[in-house]
């Protein structure tokens, strides 16, 4: 039932409603079916960005997926947490620390542990459009601890136009979503894979650009 | 599909072969290039007549099954093409993002009126009425920095993607006249056969005699041999097909040759913006051909002329 509702939601409304009206473009979306386990890291300029990524993944990839999101944001109110993990099954984690929290960290170890995916972003905020920030070394804990699950990389492009931090108005604009290859990083330093990932989408916004 | 109106129109059903004719011409002439002379480098030309496959599929069905899905088409045409233009002009600035969602709305508007046939109110809908609310709805927002550039930017993107455009879908609420059976049909699949046909051409002569670029600022590629032989060519085709229109031979010919100017015209212009911005092409939406507009950018410019041309000489 679970996964007819996300399938219908995603794979149907949401991406036609992406690609015709908002005008979201998809590049390279095979490379998402190379794995079943995999970490989707990408920059982050919009609500939309997960909107995006999900709509493309297939009905099995859906019901084990789990954006992470910021439980200090979506789960403002408890109405607001339960809406969000009804409609992206999103792990909600605290940017913050405080007392009764758990460590957002175990919470990912504890999906990927499941067998499930994560989408991440690791900017940790949108930020302002069209502008990358400096990543959050969150990714390199997980990718450290799992150097068996590949990391997708995904660059996009437009999205903050489409529907910016602090607006309510969505405006059709073209974007585009870049899938990049499933990597396993090469190193073992926390700081080293932050960057390499860093790098390998940076990367993939300028082959994007160049062709 | 309508069937009954293929067999009824033998004028419609000739140019639709014509098209896919030529596709094939162009398919086997590639693929057989390629055998003789494996050297050279066709993949581009491959890609874009792939994509001009899917184009004339597109188009064709939009245009014969029913009217209405026509209307819807063209409409849908104009939101993506003046939706690739918006995201990448850089003019405009950022507060002006809901302004923008205005310009979305007069498309539904233009086209409904299009569909009613209401002569009058379509003409001066976007060149009157959007251009005085636009502007209004700016000063609204408040901030006057830079608003001469969003006054006269968003407008003009109006006109090139909204406005030309639902000329084609106005040709087919034209009033029947008597005896010219291929009727709106006829005429808009006569000016947008002609309009490609003249880029092609003008592409396919450029390639073959270009030597003394026109432009060279603004759109490297084009010569003045492209220019010329794809006018005389597009000239010739007109004095044709003129079964799909109400034309003497010599309106034809007249005809054919301004479809053949005008259609550089929005060439360039388009090209200008994109030079300006630092593009090669708008978007990524057609493999091989770049962007929706860099498709329909002739189609543009020659759809509101040749439309005035005809209703001043047969509906008025």
């Amino acid at each position: 039932m679970r996964g007819i509702f996300l399938f219908v939601l995603y794979r149907i409304l949401m991406r036609n409603f992406l690609r015709i009206i908002v005008g979201v473009k998809y590049f390279n979306v095979e490379s998402l079916s190379k794995n079943n386990q995999f970490i989707i890291v990408s920059n982050h300029n919009s609500h939309l960005d997960t909107m995006a990524i999900m709509s493309v993944l297939n009905l099995a990839q859906l019901k084990k997926v789990h954006p992470v999101a910021a439980g200090d944001y979506f789960g403002k109110s408890p109405l607001k947490a339960y809406i969000t993990k009804l409609f992206t099954n999103a792990l909600l984690i605290q940017r913050t620390k405080t007392i009764n929290s758990q460590n957002p960290i175990e919470l990912m170890f504890e999906c990927l542990d499941r067998g499930d995916s994560l989408i991440l972003f690791p900017e940790g905020s949108r930020g302002t459009p069209q502008k990358m920030q400096q990543f959050k070394k969150g990714i390199g804990i997980v990718l450290q601890k799992y150097p068996n699950i590949p990391y997708i990389p995904v660059f996009m492009q437009g999205m903050g136009k489409i529907l910016p931090k602090g607006e309510s108005l969505l405006v059709p604009f073209d974007a585009y979503v870049v899938f990049g290859e499933p990597s396993y990083s090469n190193s073992n330093e926390i700081e080293e894979i932050v960057i390499e990932v860093e790098k390998n989408i940076v990367q993939l916004s300028h082959i994007f650009r160049k062709n | 599909m309508n069937l009954s109106l293929l067999s009824a129109n033998k004028e419609i059903t000739f140019i639709i072969l014509l098209i896919f004719g030529l596709l094939t011409f162009a398919t086997i002439l590639f693929y057989i290039w390629g055998i003789v002379k494996p050297e050279t480098n066709l993949i581009e030309l491959k890609i874009r007549t792939k994509s001009w496959w899917s184009m004339a599929f597109v188009f064709i069905i939009a245009s014969i099954i029913h009217p209405v899905i026509s209307y819807f088409a063209f409409g849908l045409l104009s939101f993506m093409a003046l939706r690739e233009l918006a995201s990448i002009s850089k003019n405009v600035r950022e507060e002006d993002r809901r302004i923008i969602i205005w310009c979305y709305l007069s498309i539904p508007v233009q086209y409904i009126i299009a569909y009613y046939g209401l002569f009058n109110l379509f003409v001066i809908f976007i060149p009157v009425i959007m251009f005085i609310w636009l502007p209004f709805m700016l000063v609204i927002k408040g901030s006057t920095n830079d608003i001469s550039k969003s006054m006269s930017v968003l407008p003009t993107q109006l006109m090139l993607t909204v406005f030309s455009l639902s000329h084609l879908a106005f040709l087919l609420s034209l009033p029947h006249i008597q005896g010219f059976n291929p009727g709106g049909r006829g005429l808009l699949l006569f000016i947008v056969f002609m309009t490609e046909i003249n880029d092609v051409f003008q592409f396919i002569w450029g390639k073959i005699l270009g030597r003394h670029k026109i432009i060279p600022k603004i759109s490297p590629n084009k010569t003045w041999e492209g220019f010329i032989g794809g006018i005389l060519t597009t000239t010739l085709l007109g004095y044709y097909l003129r079964f799909l229109t109400p034309f003497s031979p010599t309106e034809a010919l007249i005809i054919s040759f301004i479809i053949g100017c005008s259609g550089f015209i929005g060439d360039i212009v388009v090209s200008a913006v994109k030079r300006d911005i630092g593009l090669k092409d708008t978007g990524k939406m057609i493999p091989g051909h770049g962007g929706l507009l860099d498709r329909i950018d002739s189609l543009s410019v020659t759809s509101v002329i040749f439309f005035h041309i005809v209703y001043n000489l047969y509906y008025t």
